[in-house]
C-alpha cells in the first residue's frame, strides 16, 4: 500500500510547484513572555522552535574542542562514539552509524566516519558557524532515517548576503591534549561580489588521563576554504573549495584494537557549486541548486610503517530544492529531489569489493493549520538505492550482485500551542534505510573492531516505525525542552555473533543480518538564560535498546544515563560558572559487552568579552574534569585500557573584525 | 557581462577539476592465504604441536641452554588434511614471544620451519602467524612453552651444527 502511494504523493507535491497557491492564515510566532514575535506566514512554527535550538555564537564558542562530537558533547541526546579522541563521532538517541548523516553547508560531508569507530569525522571544529541537530519531519529533507537525525554544519563557505568586510581569528590551547589550534577567516567584498577565506591548523599531542598518558593519541589536522559568491540578476551564484587533512593516531594493545596501534592519514577536498533564485518567475518561490564533490582518501599505516588499509570514495551529489511560503493549502513547503553517485575502493587488509552506489529521492515537507493553535506538518521521501559492485579477489564471486532498493519514509507532526509560549508536538513516522555498501559485501576481518564481519548480499532495507512526543515552553528567562521518543524497528541492520569462529584468524564472525528491536528514550533540559545575572542549564538523556528476535536482550554501545548541568553568574562582560557531568554506570549491555562504571566529572569556565570600535574580543578559559576523575566513556572501545581525558586548562581567545 | 561570463567559467570550470580528481588506492587487494589449523612435524616427521580450529592439547617443550629439533610447519583444511605453505615472496613466517627472556625462535634461513631456543627455566608461549606483506592471514592460539631444566650444551638432546 505504501509503495503505491508514496510516489503518488510525492508527485502530488513536485506538481504542485506549478500550481497557483492559496491560503492567508496569519501565523503569529509566540515564543512566550520571554520572546513574542510577528512573522509572515511562510515559516512553520515547528520550524521555528527548531532553529531556537541551533548551537552558534557564543555557546558554540564556549563548547570549543577539538572534535565536531565533542562540541556537541552537551546538547540535548547527544552521546559520543570514540577509539581515541580524534575519531570521535556524535550518536543521537543512542542511534549511530548511518542513522546519523552529517552534512555540511546543505551537502553530504562524505567521510567515511559512519562506517567504523577508528574513522574521525573529516572536519575542522574551530571554523564551525553553527550546528544544528535536525529532528522530527525535516529530517526526510535529507535521510530516510527518521528515527535518526542529522547533524548540519554551517561554515558558510560560499558568502551569501555578505556585504560588508569581517573577519574572525580564533587561537587555542589545552593541557589535556597538550596543543594549540589557530584559525582565521575573512570575508571580502569585492563590489557585487563576496570572497571567502579560510585557514586552520591544529596540532594536539597524546591525551593525558588519571592513569597516565595515553600513547597514540596525537593529531595534526590543516584545513582551507576558498569562496565566492556573485549575485546575477535574480539569482545568486557561488563556489567553493575546501580540503581538510588530518594524521592521527588509534592507539592499541587492548581488544577492539589493531595490535600495536595504528597511524590515520586521511584527506578530503570537496568543491560545491550553488544557485539561488526565484522560482517560476516568483520572488516569493525559490530554487536551491547544489552540486557538491567530495573526494576522500584514507591511509591506515601499521606499527611497520606498511599500508594496513586504504579507502577512497569519490562522491557526486546533486540538489535541487524548491521553497514556497504556500502551496494547496501548505506552507513552509520544501520539495525537491536529491542525486548521490558515491564509489568506494579498498586497499590493503580490507575485504570489501570495489564497489558504485547510486541513489535518488524525491522529497518534500509542507505544514497546515487546522486551528488557530495547532499546525500539523507532513514530510515524505521516496526514491531507490542502487549497488553495483565489482569482481575482486578478496570477495567470493557467490557474495557480488547488484542489488536494487526502493524506499520510503514518511513523518507527520502535530504541534499544539496548549498555552502563552507553550508547545506539545507528536510526531509518527516511518524510518527506513538501505544497507551500507560494508553491510551488503564486507567479507573479511576488520581488525578496527577485534571482529570477523560478514556481510549479506541479501539484505533488506532497514524498516522501522517510531513515536515522538515533545513539549517545549518558554517562560520568562526560562526555556524547557523535555522529549520521549520510541520506535520499533521492524528489520534493524546490525551485525549480530553467528557463533561461527574464523579459523585463520581466530576472529568471532559476525554477520549483518536484520533483526527486530526496539530503542526508546528521552531527554530534558531546563535553561535559564537572562541578559544578566544567575544561568543555569541542566540537561539529561537516557535510552534504552533491545533485540527481540527470539529472546529480549540488550543492544549494544548504549548510552548510559547522563546528566549535565552548568551554572553561572552572566555580567554585562563576563561570565563565571561551573559545570557536572554525572554518567550514571552502564549495566545493560549486550552479551560481548562490558558494562562501564559511573563517573562525575566537574569544571570551571571563565569567559570575558571587550567591544572596540572595529573589533570584538573574546577569552574563553576552562578547566575540565577538574577533579582529575576516572570517567569511563561507554561508547569508547578505550574503555579497557584507560579512562577519558584527564583535568585539562584550555584558552580559546578570539577577533572578530 | 564579460566579467559575469568569467565568472561563469570559472563556476563551471570546478566541476571538471574535482571530478577528473584522480582518487583512487595505491594499494592492491590481494588473494590471502587461509588455514584452519597448523601441523608442526619434527625431524622424524612426527607431529610436536597440532591445533585445528583452536583446539590443541600440545605443549612444545625445549631445554635452556638448548635448541630443539628443527619444526617444519604444515597447515590443515577445514577437512583437516594436510596443506602446504604458501610458495610466493609475500608470504612469510613471523611469530611473537610472549617472554624472550624464556625462549626465542631461532631459524638458519627464513622458511617455513624454526628451533626452539631455551634461554632459562620457566613457562611460556608463542603465537605464530603467516605474515602476508604487513598483516597476518593465518595465526595460531597461544602455543604453551615450556623450558625446562637447563643443560650443558653437549647435554642437549639435539644438537645443531651450525649453531655455537
Amino acid at each position: 500500500m505504501m509503495k503505491t502511494n508514496l510516489p503518488f504523493f510525492l508527485s502530488l507535491l513536485f506538481i504542485g510547484g506549478f500550481f497557483p497557491s492559496f491560503g492567508d492564515e496569519k501565523n503569529v510566532v509566540d515564543l512566550g513572555e520571554g520572546v513574542i514575535a510577528a512573522e509572515p506566514n511562510e515559516k512553520s512554527q515547528s520550524s521555528i522552535l527548531k532553529e531556537d535550538e541551533v548551537l552558534n555564537g557564543e555557546k558554540l564558542n564556549r563548547q570549543f574542542s577539538n572534535t565536531l562530537a565533542e562540541t556537541l558533547r552537551n546538547e540535548p541526546g547527544i552521546a559520543i562514539r570514540s577509539m581515541g579522541p580524534a575519531p570521535a563521532r556524535p550518536i543521537l538517541k543512542g542511534l549511530s552509524g548511518d542513522h546519523i548523516s552529517i552534512r555540511e553547508d546543505g551537502a553530504p560531508e562524505g567521510d567515511l566516519s559512519a562506517t567504523s569507530p577508528d574513522h574521525a569525522v573529516a572536519t575542522e571544529s574551530l571554523t564551525l558557524q553553527d550546528v544544528s541537530v535536525i529532528e522530527g519531519p525535516n529530517i526526510l529533507l535529507y535521510s530516510y532515517s527518521a528515527a535518526g537525525g542529522i547533524i548540519q554544519i554551517n561554515r558558510n563557505d560560499i558568502p551569501f548576503n555578505e556585504d560588508s568586510l569581517h573577519g574572525t581569528i580564533k587561537e587555542s590551547a589545552e593541557s589535556g591534549q597538550p596543543g594549540t589550534a589557530s584559525s582565521l577567516s575573512l570575508i571580502i567584498p569585492i563590489r557585487k561580489a563576496s570572497v571567502k577565506g579560510e585557514i586552520a591548523a591544529r596540532k594536539a599531542g597524546n591525551m593525558h588521563t588519571p592513569s597516565g598518558t595515553l600513547k597514540n593519541t596525537g593529531l595534526e589536522n590543516e584545513s582551507g576554504a576558498i569562496g565566492v559568491s556573485l549575485p546575477i540578476k535574480d539569482w545568486k551564484i557561488g563556489t567553493s573549495f575546501r580540503s581538510f587533512t588530518s594524521d592521527y593516531g588509534i592507539p592499541g594493545g587492548f581488544i577492539g584494537g589493531h595490535p600495536k596501534g595504528v597511524d590515520i592519514s586521511l584527506s578530503k577536498y570537496d568543491a560545491t557549486l550553488k544557485a539561488l533564485g526565484p522560482f517560476m518567475g516568483t520572488k516569493k518561490d525559490s530554487l536551491e541548486l547544489t552540486l557538491r564533490i567530495n573526494r576522500y582518501h584514507h591511509y591506515e599505516y601499521e606499527s611497520n610503517n606498511s599500508i594496513g588499509a586504504e579507502f577512497a570514495v569519490n562522491e557526486e551529489n546533486f540538489r535541487a530544492e524548491i521553497k514556497r511560503p504556500k502551496m494547496f493549502g501548505l506552507f513552509d513547503v520544501s520539495y525537491g529531489t536529491d542525486l548521490d553517485l558515491r564509489s568506494i575502493e579498498m586497499g590493503g587488509y580490507v575485504f570489501t569489493p570495489p564497489t558504485s552506489a547510486y541513489s535518488g529521492a524525491f522529497f518534500g515537507t509542507g505544514s497546515f493549520k487546522p486551528s488557530n493553535k495547532t499546525e500539523i506538518t507532513i514530510a515524505a521521501r521516496g526514491g531507490g538505492a542502487f549497488f553495483y559492485p565489482e569482481s575482486s579477489v578478496v570477495a567470493k564471486a557467490t557474495e557480488i550482485h547488484n542489488r536494487k532498493y526502493l524506499l520510503g519514509s514518511f513523518a507527520a507532526e502535530l504541534l499544539k500551542r496548549v498555552g502563552n509560549g507553550k508547545f506539545i508536538s507528536i510526531e509518527f513516522y516511518r524510518t527506513s534505510r538501505a544497507p551500507t555498501i560494508e553491510e551488503l559485501y564486507n567479507q573479511g576481518p576488520h581488525l578496527a573492531a577485534y571482529t570477523y564481519e560478514i556481510g549479506n548480499k541479501n539484505l533488506k532495507a532497514e524498516e522501522g516505525y517510531g513515536s515522538e512526543v515533545h513539549f517545549k515552553g518558554y517562560f520568562e528567562n526560562w526555556k524547557i525542552r523535555s522529549g520521549i521518543h520510541l520506535t520499533w524497528f521492524k528489520n534493524y541492520l546490525t551485525p549480530r555473533a553467528s557463533g561461527d569462529t574464523n579459523w585463520s584468524q581466530l576472529l568471532p564472525i559476525y554477520k549483518v543480518q536484520g533483526g527486530k528491536a526496539i530503542m526508546t528514550g528521552g531527554e530534558i533540559s531546563a535553561e535559564r538564560d537572562p541578559e544578566r545575572g544567575i544561568y543555569f542549564i541542566s540537561t539529561a538523556n537516557y535510552v534504552r535498546g533491545w533485540y527481540y528476535d527470539e529472546n529480549w536482550g540488550d543492544m549494544p554501545q548504549i548510552p548510559p544515563f547522563r546528566l549535565h548541568s552548568e551554572l553561572a553568574f552572566k555580567g554585562a562582560k563576563f561570565r563565571a560558572g561551573g559545570e557536572a557531568t554525572w554518567n550514571a554506570e552502564q549495566n545493560h549491555v549486550d552479551k560481548y559487552e562490558e558494562s562501564t562504571q559511573a563517573s562525575l566529572i566537574l569544571g570551571l569556565l571563565f569567559e570575558k568579552t571587550w567591544n572596540m570600535k572595529f573589533s570584538n574580543y573574546r577569552l574563553i578559559c576552562r578547566i575540565d574534569n577538574l577533579l582529575n576523575a576516572k570517567a569511563y566513556n561507554h561508547l569508547s572501545r578505550l574503555k579497557s585500557i584507560m579512562p577519558e581525558k584527564g583535568r585539562s586548562f584550555s584558552a580559546q581567545f578570539e577577533i572578530n573584525l | 557581462m564579460s566579467k559575469k561570463f568569467l565568472f561563469i567559467c570559472a563556476f563551471a570550470a570546478i566541476i571538471p577539476f574535482a571530478a577528473c580528481n584522480d582518487n583512487s588506492t595505491s594499494s592492491s587487494q590481494e588473494a590471502h592465504f587461509e588455514a584452519d589449523g597448523w601441523a608442526l612435524y619434527n625431524t622424524s616427521w612426527e607431529v610436536a604441536y597440532k591445533v585445528w580450529r583452536g583446539s590443541s592439547d600440545d605443549t612444545l617443550r625445549v631445554n635452556a641452554g638448548c635448541l630443539s629439533e628443527h619444526l617444519n610447519i604444515k597447515f590443515l583444511d577445514s577437512d583437516s588434511s594436510i596443506v602446504n605453505p604458501p610458495e610466493d615472496s609475500d608470504h612469510s613466517l613471523s611469530w611473537t614471544v610472549a617472554d624472550t627472556t624464556i625462549f626465542n625462535i631461532y631459524q638458519e634461513e627464513a622458511g617455513w620451519g624454526f628451533h626452539l631456543k631455551g634461554i632459562k627455566e620457566g613457562t611460556t608461549s608463542l603465537i605464530l602467524k603467516v605474515l602476508h606483506v604487513d598483516h597476518s592471514d593465518v595465526i595460531t592460539p597461544e602455543i604453551p612453552i615450556i623450558v625446562e631444566e637447563k643443560l650443558d650444551p653437549e647435554d642437549c638432546p639435539f644438537q645443531d651444527d651450525d649453531e655455537n
